[in-house]
């Protein structure tokens, strides 16, 4: 009996991370290396014209680009919170009524929530564009109404570019949220009944907080992309309106400012992971793994 | 096989002018230690052991041994900026007649949204010393990637054996330019002026100044040009001075005169190519403008409200320069397509489209009196563009005399790294909002 054992010992001991291999490798080429090659460009000084970089040591780069880029990082943040927030206050309930009173439809609901996201964010994020224009056909109609002033306009201003992250991370909010209402377990719900509890107290003390998770993972899963979208802001939005993923993007892909666009990603990156730690902080990391 | 990539570039179906505007906007260009970005890049090519673009050899890239040794692949990739060429159907009567004529097929490419943005696309593959993916590319000479990519020797000296009707028709105005002496790596697109345009139903006394641009009266619908040479230089003019010899401390004043409009809620948006789709919608109702597109719009019956205003302080010229980026597959080809395009009956046909500043003035009478192939091409494309080619050509935007490109204002030539980097620092901040 006793011989066998260190040599299973080992092979148990081994397991988990031979299986975690291929992951592991995945996660190290895939994501901590280029993580790495991105931090190192923070330190190179790039040529404009040819695009080489060579290693300077310069340290300057992080907190001149944050400092330069301060109210970008303000404006996405805003932004991008108040569009979660509208996304919440408007999938609840949408998805409160899947989870509940979808029955054997339920499937069929979920699809039509998702029917509009088959069709390309940029192209959707355009035909915004083209309904929301001065001579568009809801501000035609409501200035030929008098219903706003002739100055009214939509187009340019944060307004714009709120609404347009609202509606196209709609799906991120409204499905971790069904996700969390469905699995509520309705002998709970029945509990609370028979405990004299009306539907408003069962809502705020049996189903809110037992959602939770769902709406935090559904915050992350909106707030994070929010916070570094540059499509909506470069087609709704105006001069004063920049988020830092346009920044990003133009410096990467247009000024060839390399380290400059590799310093405020390394941010943004430390901005996302800060709200995972405190997910896993608040509500355990257990409840991760079945969101995202 | 390379096309394939490219396509993916544009979304099918999608506005190109709309596309344009998903890579618009600069921010920051940060200053490379004081050191001079062309300078440092040709240390590193140097170091790396390229070979040095003018090393004198018997076989270097663009010699008349290299020309000889080129062969024909009746196949041409040719990238361009959107709505720059004639366009029937979908299709391009110019290169359907080059291809009939000489069996070689072109592949267009309507891929470049800015300067600086195309540039960095083909930047990764030249640097490694690989084909792009175009034999021709279409750069301005007023931002400083055409400079780069001579400095780099990233373009193949031309073949002038095979410029055959360049040197026969080209005009005066594109002939040997300041920025490439003796057409040594270019041969001009088009020029055009970078100009007002208005909504003539809104703005009821244009007057004839610049200083439309920056009048309270329009308020939030005055578009401007996200390119900060465009929008510095309309900036230098406004204040009174001329681009081409402005100083820094010049500079310094059109920034502050730009800030000025920016903070009192004058402009809307700094836009790229596509202001002129917000033209259109009405979102702005004066903009700075490409001389083209606005005529073009018009002309064009459905936007009879936009009009071009070239205004008094002088109008901004411009050259978009064909050139051939170094490990062409194709520069045979390339070279006859490029030619191709300084025949008159070959441009009455583009230009009759276009209405930029045409590059051959002989042009003009075949826009009048069609003399071959043309005027069964121009006869096909009068109902789209819904005018008699008699318009175009009387047009002294078009055909412009002499008076008119005298009065016209040239861009301020960098010498160097660190000058572009001082404009940049002054004019990318106000684009970049806050």
């Amino acid at each position: 009996m006793s011989s066998p054992r260190p040599h299973g010992a080992r092979r148990k001991g081994l397991a988990p991370y031979l299986l975690s291999l291929p992951a592991g490798l995945w996660l190290l080429l895939l994501f901590v290396v280029p993580l790495l090659i991105m931090l190192s460009i923070t330190l190179k000084t790039c040529s404009p014209a040819s695009g080489a970089c060579v290693m300077t040591w310069q340290w300057g780069e992080l907190p001149r680009v944050v400092n330069q880029y301060r109210s970008q990082f303000v404006t996405s943040l805003v932004f991008a919170f108040v569009a979660t927030l509208v996304d919440l206050v408007i999938s609840f309930p949408i998805a409160y009524w899947i989870a509940f009173y979808g029955g054997r439809r339920k499937n069929f609901f979920l699809i039509m929530l998702l029917v509009p996201f088959f069709v390309s964010f940029i192209i959707r994020t355009l035909v915004w564009q083209f309904i929301l224009s001065n001579n568009g056909v809801v501000l035609s109609f409501l200035r030929g109404n008098h219903l706003v002033p002739s100055s009214f306009h939509v187009l340019g201003t944060g307004l714009a570019v709120v609404a347009g992250l609202a509606y196209n991370y709609l799906p991120f909010t409204a499905l971790p949220l069904y996700v969390a209402l469905e699995r509520i377990d309705r002998r709970v719900l029945n509990a609370a009944n028979d405990l004299y509890a009306t539907r408003r107290v069962t809502f705020l003390r049996v189903i809110l907080p037992l959602a939770i998770p769902g709406v935090f993972a559904a915050f992350l899963l909106t707030f994070i992309p929010a916070f570094g979208d540059y499509v909506n802001q470069e087609i709704l939005g105006g001069t004063a309106n920049t988020m830092i993923g346009t920044v990003i993007q133009n410096l990467f892909l247009i000024d060839s400012d390399y380290a400059g666009g590799a310093s405020l990603s390394a941010v943004l990156l430390v901005i996302s992971l800060l709200g995972i730690w405190l997910y896993a902080r608040l509500l355990g990391s257990r409840t991760i793994e079945e969101y995202l | 096989m390379e096309e394939q990539g490219h396509d993916k570039d544009q979304p099918a179906g999608m506005d190109a002018a709309l596309w344009r505007g998903m890579t618009q906007k600069r921010f920051s260009r940060r200053q490379t230690l004081g050191m001079s970005g062309v300078g440092l890049a040709s240390l590193i090519l140097a170091a790396c052991g390229s070979p040095s673009p003018s090393k004198p050899s018997a076989k270097a890239v663009g010699s008349s041994t290299w020309w000889q040794d080129q062969k024909l692949n009746h196949v041409v990739n040719f990238a361009n900026w959107p709505y720059y060429i004639d366009l029937l159907a979908g299709k391009h009567p110019t290169l359907e007649h080059f291809t009939s004529t000489t069996g070689i097929k072109v592949n267009y490419f309507e891929v470049i949204q800015d300067n600086a943005s195309f540039y960095q696309k083909i930047r990764p593959s030249l640097a490694a010393g690989q084909y792009s993916g175009y034999d021709i590319v279409v750069m301005t000479n007023n931002n400083p990637q055409l400079g780069y990519l001579m400095q780099l020797g990233w373009l193949i000296p031309l073949d002038h054996s095979m410029m055959t009707n360049y040197n026969k028709y080209a005009g005066p105005l594109i002939k040997s330019p300041s920025w490439d002496p003796g057409n040594k790596y270019t041969m001009a697109w088009q020029s055009g002026w970078t100009a007002v345009g208005y909504n003539n139903q809104q703005v009821k006394d244009p007057g004839t100044s610049i200083d439309i641009l920056f009048n309270k009266k329009y308020a939030g619908k005055v578009g401007m040009l996200s390119d900060p040479f465009e929008l510095g230089s309309a900036g230098l003019l406004a204040v009174g001075v001329e681009p081409a010899s402005s100083t820094e401390s010049d500079w310094a004043k059109a920034a502050k005169k730009l800030k000025q409009q920016k903070s009192d809620g004058i402009v809307a948006a700094y836009y790229d190519q596509s202001y002129i789709q917000h033209l259109k919608n009405g979102d702005i109702i004066v903009s700075m403008c490409y001389s083209g597109d606005i005529f073009q719009a018009d002309l064009n019956s459905n936007y009879k409200d936009l009009t071009l205003m070239l205004p008094e302080e002088g109008a901004m010229l411009w050259t978009d320069n064909m050139c051939i980026p170094k490990y062409s597959q194709n520069p045979l080809d390339a070279m006859k397509l490029m030619d191709y395009f300084y025949d008159p009956q070959v441009q009455s046909v583009v230009e009759y489209y276009n209405d930029y500043i045409c590059p051959v003035p002989a042009a003009k009478q075949e826009l009048l009196h069609p003399t071959g192939w043309n005027k069964a091409a121009l006869a096909s494309l009068t109902p789209s563009v819904g005018l008699p080619t008699s318009v175009t050509a009387n047009s002294n935007i078009v055909f412009p005399t002499p008076a008119r490109i005298k009065a016209s204002k040239g861009y301020y030539n960098f010498t160097d790294q660190a000058e572009i980097d001082a404009w940049n620092n002054l004019f990318l901040p106000i684009i970049q909002g806050a």
